[in-house]
């Protein structure tokens, strides 16, 4: 057996890789820099963590997602690693000082580009022996991409003051025109391209126009009483998340909604309630799915246009994990184009909001954070009109990824080829249950609910108590 | 005791002297002079800081709901309690709560157990695998240091503390409601704890009802957890009691009395102003009953103003400086302050 493999069983647990997996680790052995497309779930973060173990020095995790970065030392910790870190600005100050001044001590150190520009946290990187910096979520670096972080851009100057680091950029979507941006700024040197076939065989896709808010109601009441989860329902309010839920419930499902507005020790109650199967059904907005490990979703169901082709890969992304049949159902009015767009322009910027931020008395005026994140980006490099420009190209770009992505489902070609065809992609091979262009036969891809009503048990403190702690 | 009856009961104590908003800044702990005053004034510290997420929307929202229901009036911004108010007044019921003594901390005290049974419950099914609950690294440390000090890889330590628990919750002044949210907000091996709207659905109460039940239960617990009775449980507490109830700035101008300076030498020290320092003063003697007095107002003014107060029935200052016009404002509520500790 040979050390990789000796490695992947012995540490994590597993007795293969994965496609692409080896190659990609071999190459980053070898000190060459890497980019790699992969689709959610496909073991992306075994692809830093392994190479640490037959390399000298710390890695360093460069994510823009503040959310995943807890979850993902919290993965590493679950394999027995106690080297790990994640230093960011939600770190108790105190905490932080100590972690800088013992920063050798970690082989696994999280950051955001944030913190990167906290010198003393700099210095004491420079006097890091760095084993490899891994840019996590490297979609989020192209202004082109659904997800744009700003700061992140500033990770270009960082790599450049370190001397000669190779990279690992990861990404579970990205158009040629954002691989060409993570390349640039990440200054790749003839890096290896590792690109995945996005395609999720196992996912069927389902599209279904209907006539308006109502029906969209009445086809979820239909599908989730009578077939089998688990699954999750997107929708785009918190207060739909409320009322869908709130539906369902009634007909005896066991279903609880999910949204931002929620306090942080109910949120984590409530993925672990799915995660544990306590609960078949999250009602959510996109706040929810980020770090959650659940193998066995059967249906995700969206009940709106998603603003992009990327976004909406990475929801239905969640199902099937485990490789066995699922299916994505999206449900369509004529409207909504014009309602998901105004959804996607709420935070974004106008000519007005733009104007206001190349006042001097700027300060005083309360923006949106996002909003306010942007702006002072760019006011740093671009006049005021040549912002405004760049918002007004960014805007048409929502607006026709939206519209393509309509057009997408009214046309007659196969959804499945034409999300891959969005990343430049080919399908080389159909599966049997592909999407409702293709003759999709609904009934042979869902299993009947067992009709098991979820009466809810009266609570007993006692009992509890001793399944919690058995004598 | 829900949230209606907590407000209306506050309310009472308060009523024709105050504002409708004062409960609003107890409940959320404001820090100011009037606030920590009137806690003493008005044997208020049970309530002191029970909420400090309590938005305003829905405080005003309650207020409203029991100015329709005429449970309470407004006249001349004062708030007043009605006869109907009255009569819907808890009954029996004793004050669980002990907001002064916690001031927030009892969620201390709770992410640890919180996370102590979580571990203790994937150890015992052999599942150490898990993602912690509770996510802050100063609850995490502590657990692990207060694991390996009770050694947790025997046995005894799970069902002593499940034991210590149950002698603490069979407390009679807690009831089943207290008991259930306790043990169902706990998660466990492929148990996750219940949400809040999952608890209020079951309960059909309402999200503040369901919080400050789950608080005086964990007052409740701190207020009776011992060494003796709980050997375990009580490293959990550890630091969650505090001896001086001050806020730091009230704690330096304290630290500086204790050194013999005057008032209008801390006032220059601390560059404050004179005001600021009389408002710690108050603070001090709300929670010291030995702080002497007697530089700030003779014991003949005391026995004045406090004699006033009882036979016009009325703690306010206006009127009670109306008729000593002698005595400055900071001497009458010093007074007032003084006064309702001797009655304690
Ligand atoms: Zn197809």
């Amino acid at each position: 057996m040979n050390k990789l493999n000796e490695i992947l069983q012995k540490k994590f647990g597993h007795a293969s890789f994965r496609d692409g997996q080896q190659e990609i680790i071999e190459q980053m052995i070898d000190g060459k820099d890497v980019i790699a497309i992969l689709p959610t779930g496909m073991g992306k973060s075994l692809l830093y963590q392994l190479p640490a173990y037959l390399m000298e020095g710390t890695v360093i995790i460069v994510s823009p997602l503040l959310s995943l970065m807890q979850d993902q030392v919290e993965q590493l910790k679950i394999i027995g690693e106690k080297r790990v870190i994640a230093i960011n600005s939600f770190l108790p100050f105190q905490e932080r000082e100590l972690a800088i001044r013992h920063l050798a001590d970690f082989k696994f150190i999280f950051t955001s580009p944030e913190m990167l520009q906290n010198e003393q946290f700099n210095r004491a990187l420079k006097n890091l022996s760095i084993a490899y910096v891994v840019a996590d979520e490297a979609h989020c670096i192209s202004q082109w991409g659904f997800d744009f972080r700003p700061d992140y851009l500033r990770i270009s100057n960082w790599l450049h003051s370190l001397n000669d680091v190779n990279v690992l950029a990861l990404t579970a979507t990205a158009t040629k025109d954002v691989v060409e941006d993570i390349k640039n700024t990440l200054r790749m040197n003839n890096p290896f391209e590792y690109i995945h076939s996005l395609d999720r065989a196992a996912i069927a896709y389902e599209m279904v126009e209907v006539e308006n808010q109502q029906e969209k109601m009445n086809w979820i009441l239909g599908r989730v009483t009578s077939t089998e989860g688990p699954g999750i329902i997107y929708t785009q309010s918190r207060k739909k998340t409320e009322v869908y839920a709130a539906m369902l419930r009634e007909q005896g499902i066991s279903i609880a909604y999910y949204h931002a507005k929620m306090e942080q020790s109910d949120r984590i109650l409530i993925q672990q309630q799915f995660q544990q199967g306590q609960l078949d059904w999250i009602c959510a907005t996109n706040a929810f799915g980020m770090g959650i490990h659940k193998d066995n979703i059967g249906q995700i169901i969206h009940d709106h246009i998603p603003s992009s082709v990327a976004g909406y890969m990475q929801e239905v992304g969640r199902a099937a994990r485990d490789g066995k049949q699922a299916i994505a159902s999206l449900l369509y009015t004529s409207t909504d184009v014009e309602h998901t767009f105004y959804v996607a322009m709420q935070d974004f910027p106008e000519e007005q909001d733009i104007h206001i931020a190349y006042q001097p008395e700027y300060a005083e005026v309360e923006q949106a954070e996002t909003t306010t994140r942007i702006l002072a980006y760019w006011k740093e490099r671009l006049n005021e009109q040549e912002t405004i420009q760049l918002f007004k190209q960014i805007k048409q770009k929502k607006w026709q990824d939206i519209q393509s992505f309509y057009s997408m489902i009214q046309n007659d070609t196969c959804i499945r080829r034409q999300l891959l065809h969005y990343f430049d992609q080919t399908l080389l091979e159909k599966p049997a249950h592909c999407c409702s262009k293709c003759r999709l036969d609904v009934t042979s891809v869902l299993r009947k609910r067992k009709d098991e009503k979820n009466n809810q048990d009266r609570l007993n403190w006692k009992n509890r108590l001793n399944i919690l702690l058995p004598s | 005791m829900r949230f209606h009856q907590t407000l209306l009961f506050i309310i009472h104590k308060i009523s024709g002297q105050r504002s409708e908003n004062a409960p609003y800044y107890l409940l959320k702990g404001k820090k100011s002079g009037q606030t920590i005053q009137d806690v003493t004034y008005f044997q208020l510290h049970a309530f002191f800081s029970i909420l400090p997420q309590l938005s305003k929307e829905d405080y005003d929202a309650a207020i409203a709901e029991l100015i329709n229901g005429n449970f309470i009036q407004l006249k001349e911004s004062l708030v007043h309690i009605t006869e109907k108010g009255i009569e819907a007044l808890p009954q029996d019921k004793k004050v669980l709560l002990n907001g002064w003594q916690y001031r927030g901390k009892e969620q201390i005290f709770w992410k640890r157990i919180d996370l102590v049974v979580q571990t203790l419950s994937q150890f015992r099914a052999n599942e150490k695998k898990f993602v912690p609950n509770q996510k802050d690294l100063a609850t995490q440390h502590f657990v692990k240091d207060y694991l390996i000090q009770h050694n947790y890889r025997e046995f005894n330590l799970s069902t002593d503390i499940k034991r210590e628990i149950v002698h603490l919750l069979e407390n009679p002044l807690l009831d089943d409601l207290h008991r259930t949210l306790f043990i169902y907000r706990l998660s466990g091996y492929k148990k996750a704890g219940l949400t809040w709207e999952q608890l209020t659905r079951y309960y059909q109460m309402t999200d503040l009802s369901i919080k400050i039940s789950f608080l005086e239960c964990l007052h409740i617990m701190l207020d009776n957890i011992s060494v003796e009775t709980n050997p375990r449980l009580v490293d959990l507490a550890k630091d969650i009691h505090i001896d001086t109830p001050l806020t730091d700035s009230a704690f330096k101008t304290n630290s500086l009395f204790e050194k013999g300076y005057t008032m209008d030498e801390i006032a220059k020290i601390r560059k404050l102003k004179i005001n600021t320092i009389e408002d710690h003063v108050i603070e001090i003697v709300s929670t010291n009953k030995n702080f002497s007095i007697s530089t700030f107002i003779s014991k003949e003014q005391v026995e004045r103003v406090l004699h006033l107060s009882n036979e016009l029935h009325t703690k306010k200052l206006t009127i009670i400086k109306d008729r000593i016009p002698e005595v400055s404002f900071f001497q009458v509520r010093l007074a007032l302050t003084k006064g309702e500790q001797i009655h304690e």
